[in-house]
């Protein structure tokens, strides 16, 4: 096949980039909507349900090698701090202790994406790595932690991010013209005339919402473990991305990526906090190298919840103008998010106001500081989540100021074009989401007096309905390679490098492979996580796995399917169009009548294997694909408590093709629940005074227990997108997560009566809603 | 977690000698809580005794009398389960069955229950506070939303057992065994506000052992009510709980027990509040007039102001509630 | 539920080991373990059953659930060498002869699972309330499986797998 390089330009956040795509070969047409598709579209139970229910499946946190060592981590208490001495004889002395390594003993250890020192002469943030134990068990490594001693030098620190950006407050990093997280923040974006939008205004309103920090608390932590043979580093590895692993650990031991292995068979949720190998994989791969016996390397709770990462706080303050009738003139956004202390990428919370509702008139000043408190990392749908639930409460408050319908303020603005760069989205189905959301929870009952007090008006309860929008990118992109292989009985290996999160890929790509070779999803094996044996495929994350590389694998069953009927042809002298592969058999495609197994044709080739390649061509520069959706939530307000219970939630969106409706049900559900945490329970809470956490682990730091969580229903759309890419499927990661908060929010504000203006809304804080004057 | 010595005793006889020949001993029941602290470096026993044999610390008994008897080894989920006992004592059912999560309450005991450690995050941290010898109570000027509102002692720090207010309502007392022979206590006698030589929130001494407590006829003469508010409607510690047991005869209030959880260092009696209500005609403005005075005297900290409301309100329930009253 | 003293700050003597017998989904395991070692610790480090997870280490998630004598309990809280004489069954006890127990087989069928790292407790909380009460209600269900946090929310499934499993 001849290669084709082509130049793509990607817009990101109204910044556009030119991407280079190899292209081998033609992807097939897009499955239409009106597709016949057999094994697509049908609820499928994971074909690693077994595993994953009976024990089996083995995360990186149950390797166990032989002669392994078990690492424990001695962790700052300071939030900055020089470590100045670190004395670890007694701990060398404990039994089973084998190795200790601090700073004095890891010279030019450096996380490669940041170029810092894993143990640093300075620690910038409570939990920040100084010395790690390594024992025959975990249980001697623990015991020795205590009898480590660190002397250390306080240094000045500041952790709240307001504070952080104050002319003299303490520098993060020494030399920098302020805490700011680099010289691209604050970032500033302006449409139209601000100034000129509130003067037009009929109404102008003006709300805070703030935002905590919420801890990923996936349930297996961040870690892995590695093994040195001589000349190849393995990696089982709690991440995201296998492929961004291998390329951290090659440059962190100094090792060409094929000496590196990187493998995740199962991981124990990631939620965005594991793009990469992280200090603890890269610890343990460090020490297997150095050492010569296999280490493992899996954070403890508290090391977790303290070092690898957070949704950021934020504190965001809006005006927003109308005219009478509802039009917006204008918008007008500051927002101060808190990134911690390692530099790096953080996420805008200005996308909603830029984008979500239309309006010529936006400014957006989007802070980011550093601060002495843990590291900032993307968690589902990170900063558009929070940006989308201050935004949709001040929506309904600027609604209460115009008397108006809250749904019909969002539908007056609703806008079919992406304004950041002028262009016409490629579909755009909010407003029906709108509709039949609203239709399910009985939007034009929610002010009837027996539905707001259920106990009547002199009962403590009430109740409100609520309701946000939601917009998201989800169309994936290139590169994503996948090999489909067709073995002489007839059954099928496809070789991705992708990851199973356990959002349910390996089912969704079997069903497509099986779809496009006519197979039984029983006879179809998808590899994935294991940078040896796969061939590239991008991080999971940004829910681009599946509209990635399922493309992909599409094209590699498609090739694969067309060289298996060009050689059946040869052996039966058929012509090709005749011919047909379905349910694991050769059809003549005009008799209708079956020519035998597909393994008695492969069978008779003396072992060869049909082996094609799939990769993921480039998306559409003409248009936006986007997956817009809207949730709808119903609560009860106890007004003498404080209480909140969340009744009902509602949510439609419209994500293209659905691949497996059991599945993405869960996804969506799931993305719900982490929004009903954000909106209800999750919280991390700071002592400034000594700039720590006090609360990082999963007692205080409360996650939703399943009696948390309501009825959650879904509204199906299940429509391809045929401009999004050859399957039609956008991600549903994290589209279910960013209306929720919103949707809660202006549920409880309905229901009092009052703001509200912050999340999470326990007791006390909503207590203080209803005795604000 | 250190490495220990360990043994079994079949009494509580057994473990008071056993106790009083090492000084670092523990006494282990259902372990989740003495664990806990092993693996927090907050105890590091060097003997650790387990007392789960004793099997007639088990159980639940009712005397002709009309009192029951609760063995300290009984767990949480035995007296949840146990039809008898919610039939005379329905608020102890409802004060265990919010309690932790089902696996907790498998594992925890009577005696253990009591017997927890605080829940305050400086106290379980890296934070050498007053509690654990230091100087200084970190909560009262750092983070204290789960903190007490009434200042008993340097400690801001509150009891976390959803059991302890339920018995205090009852009367309950405390049947403990040490070197010289059986004592038995009121459980406010077990449980006080730390002080400087005490720094905990118990009284039993370090060679005692408990094994049961008791509830008079009398403690669960007319109904009884838990309430508890979490910020998570499962597996939290209460942000204020409301415990009542009254008698009213013939429209009139003749016995009241009320107390307050998670808002001092250890269940707060509210004395003042049964006196307005004893002897008084029933009515919900007695009841409303009675639970505004719940907090009186409270002196909140930066973020706790809202157990002020919270405890009133919950005080108000309560007693409804275990009068018979729908609130 | 004996006062504990302060920790000393001695240097730990070598660590104290007990030979023991535990009997595992019925099967009787002959181990030599230190007097201070989690069941969940024994489980995944010296007998290879590494269903149970750990999670938090501190009984504030529930991926380490067992059951004992047929209850649920975190073996994280639970010292090895008190178990003697109990009956222990993990994930991995559940089922027979290769095939899912109809608790797995209903998660799996209702997608009662995500990430799959908090499943097996799951499973176990499910197997014991159902073998005290067939027919739970709905908040028979969330009451039994709230010791069991699923950070994935794949709460709505476990409901449908139960309520299945209870006959509606």
């Amino acid at each position: 096949m001849p290669i084709r390089v082509i130049t793509t330009k990607v817009e990101f956040e109204g910044q556009v980039y030119e991407q280079r795509v190899v292209m081998e070969g033609d992807e097939p047409a897009v499955w239409g909507a009106d597709a016949d598709l057999r094994v697509v579209g049908k609820s499928t139970p994971r074909v690693d349900g077994r595993e994953r229910v009976s024990g089996a499946a083995q995360y990186s946190y149950d390797v166990n090698l032989p002669g392994m060592l078990t690492a424990v981590g001695l962790r700052s208490p300071h939030p900055h701090a020089r470590v100045v001495s670190i004395d670890v004889s007694r701990a060398e002395a404990t039994p089973g202790v084998r190795a200790i390594l601090t700073r004095f003993n890891t010279e030019g250890f450096k996380n490669p994406n940041n170029g810092m020192d894993i143990f640093g002469e300075e620690v910038l943030f409570q939990g920040q790595e100084v010395a790690v134990v390594l024992a025959d068990t975990r249980q001697q490594a623990l015991e020795a932690l205590p009898l480590i001693n660190v002397t250390y030098e306080p240094l000045p620190f500041v952790v709240d991010a307001e504070a952080a950006l104050k002319d003299g407050a303490p520098r993060v990093k020494p030399g920098t013209q302020d805490n700011s997280v680099s010289d691209e923040w604050p970032q500033t974006y302006t449409r139209g005339d601000v100034e000129r939008g509130l003067a037009e205004a009929d109404v102008v309103v003006e709300t805070t919402f703030t935002t905590e920090a919420n801890l990923h608390n996936s349930l297996e932590t961040h870690g892995g473990a590695a093994q040195w043979d001589g000349h190849t580093l393995t990696l089982w590895s709690s991440t995201q991305d296998i492929y961004g692993a291998r390329k951290q650990v090659a440059a962190a031991l100094n090792l060409q990526q094929n000496q590196v292995h990187v493998i995740k068979r199962y991981m124990g949720g990631g939620f965005g906090s594991k793009l990469g190998a992280h200090n603890a994989g890269l610890i343990a791969a460090w020490a297997a190298h150095r050492l010569g016996r296999p280490v493992k390397y899996m954070l403890s709770r508290e090391e977790e919840n303290l070092a690898a990462g957070y949704r950021t706080p934020t504190a965001q303050t809006y005006k927003l103008g109308a005219k009478r009738d509802g039009t917006l003139t204008a918008i007008d956004l500051k927002t101060v998010g808190n990134n911690g202390a390692l530099p790096g990428w953080f996420p805008s919370v200005a996308i909603p106001a830029k984008e979500m509702y239309l309006c010529p008139n936006v400014r957006t000043v989007d802070y980011a500081a550093r601060t002495n408190i843990g590291s900032m990392s993307a968690f589902r749908a990170p900063g558009v989540a929070e940006g989308m639930a201050g935004l949709d409460v001040a929506m309904d408050t600027l609604a209460r100021a115009l008397n108006m319908d809250p749904l019909e303020l969002r539908r007056k603005n609703n806008t079919t074009r992406y304004q950041i760069v002028d262009k016409p989205y490629a579909t755009k189905t909010l407003l029906e989401a709108y509709d039949r959301a609203a239709e399910r929870i009985g939007w034009a009952t929610r002010d009837d007096e027996a539905r707001r007090y259920p106990r009547g008006r002199n009962g403590s309860l009430r109740r409100g309905v609520g309701m946000a929008s939601q917009v998201w990118g989800g169309e994936g992109g290139p590169p994503a390679q996948a090999i489909a292989k067709l073995l002489p009985d007839g059954s099928a290996v496809i070789m991705t490098g992708t990851q199973d999160l356990g959002t349910g890929t390996r089912t969704v790509l079997a069903q497509i492979a099986a779809e496009e070779l006519g197979l039984p999803l029983t006879s179809v094996r998808v590899e994935l996580g294991e940078t040896e044996f796969g061939v590239f495929s991008p991080p999971s994350g940004g829910s681009m796995t599946l509209s990635s590389v399922g493309p992909a694998v599409r094209m590699a069953a498609v090739e694969a399917r067309r060289e298996t009927l060009e050689i059946i042809s040869h052996l039966t002298e058929a012509p090709v169009d005749a011919l047909e592969l379905r349910d694991g058999a050769v059809f003549n495609r005009e008799t209708g009548k079956e020519m035998g197994t597909l393994g008695s044709y492969l069978g008779q080739l003396d072992g060869h294997e049909i082996t094609a390649r799939g990769m993921r061509g480039p998306n559409p520069d003409d248009v936006v694909v986007r997956t817009f959706g809207a949730q709808f939530a119903e609560v009860e307000v106890d007004i003498g408590t404080g209480q909140v219970r969340v009744l009902r939630i509602i949510a439609a969106h419209d994500c293209g093709r659905i691949v497996n409706p059991l599945t993405y049900s869960s996804q969506i559900e799931g993305g719900v629940i982490q929004g009903l945490g954000m909106a209800m329970t999750e919280q991390r809470f700071i002592d400034e005074r000594l700039g720590v956490s006090v609360n990082p682990n999963l007692g205080d730091y409360k996650v939703p227990t399943i009696r948390d969580i309501p009825e959650i229903e879904l509204v199906m759309f299940d429509r391809a997108n045929e401009y999004a890419n050859t399957i039609g499927s956008l991600g549903a990661g994290e589209p279910p997560i960013i209306p929720t908060a919103g949707a809660i929010a202006n549920a409880v504000a309905h229901a009092i009566g009052r703001p509200v203006t912050g999340i999470p809304l326990t007791p006390d804080r909503v207590l203080g809603f209803l005795s604000d004057k | 977690m250190r490495p220990f010595e360990h043994s079994s005793v079949s009494s509580a006889a057994e473990a008071v000698t056993a106790l009083s020949g090492a000084k670092t001993t523990a006494v282990i029941a259902g372990g989740a809580e003495l664990l806990s602290l092993m693996k927090a470096n907050l105890a590091a026993p060097t003997h650790v005794i387990d007392l789960k044999p004793a099997r007639d610390l088990r159980g639940i008994a009712f005397a002709d009398d009309g009192s029951v008897r609760i063995g300290a080894l009984t767990t949480l989920a035995e007296i949840e389960r146990d039809g008898a006992l919610a039939e005379r004592a329905p608020i102890l059912r409802e004060a265990v069955r919010d309690a932790a999560t089902p696996q907790l309450r498998n594992m925890a005991t009577v005696g253990g229950n009591l017997m927890q450690r605080t829940r305050c995050w400086y106290f379980r941290g890296p934070y050498t506070c007053w509690q654990k010898g230091g100087d200084q109570c970190y909560a009262r000027g750092g983070q204290n939303k789960y903190h007490a509102i009434f200042d008993d002692s340097p400690c801001v720090s509150v009891h976390p057992s959803d059991l302890a207010p339920a018995l205090l309502a009852l009367d309950a007392a405390v049947h403990i065994v040490g070197p010289h022979g059986e004592r038995s206590i009121a459980l406010d006698e077990l449980l006080k506000p730390p002080t400087p030589e005490r720094r905990r929130e118990t009284t039993l001494a370090a060679d005692e052992v408990i094994t049961a407590v008791t509830i008079p006829a009398q403690g669960v003469s007319g109904g009884g009510a838990y309430i508890k508010m979490m910020d998570r409607q499962a597996w939290a510690y209460a942000l204020v709980s409301a415990a009542a047991q009254v008698t009213v005869r013939d429209g009139k209030v003749e016995r009241a027990r009320v107390v307050l959880g998670a808002v001092s260092n250890t269940p707060r009696r509210l004395h003042h509040v049964e006196q307005a209500l004893v002897g008084q005609q029933l009515t919900a403005e007695l009841v409303a007039q009675a639970a505004q005075q719940a907090a009186d005297g409270a002196t909140p900290l930066e973020h706790n102001a809202y157990k002020v409301q919270m405890a009133r309100e919950l005080t108000r329930r309560a007693i409804l509630q275990a009068a018979g009253v729908e609130w | 539920m004996s006062n504990q003293q302060q920790p000393t700050s001695a240097t730990p003597a070598a660590a104290e080991r007990k030979a023991i017998r535990l009997t595992i989904n019925g099967e009787q395991r002959a181990i030599d373990v230190e007097t201070r070692s989690t069941l969940l610790d024994v489980l995944r480090e010296q007998l290879g059953l590494t269903g149970a997870k750990l999670g938090c280490d501190m009984g504030q998630c529930g991926a380490c659930t067992v059951l004992i004598d047929g209850e649920t309990m975190y073996s994280c809280l639970l010292l090895a060498i008190e178990q003697e004489g109990r009956a222990i069954t993990t994930i991995e006890g559940l089922g027979a002869n290769g095939e899912l127990d109809p608790i797995q087989r209903a998660m799996v069928e209702h997608d009662a699972l995500q990430c799959g790292f908090c499943t097996p407790g799951q499973a176990l909380s499910i197997k014991a309330m159902l073998d005290r009460n067939p027919h739970p209600t709905d908040d028979e269900i969330d009451r039994a499986l709230a010791g069991n946090l699923c950070r994935c929310g794949a709460y709505i499934k476990l409901r449908a797998a139960a309520r299945s499993l209870a006959g509606r």
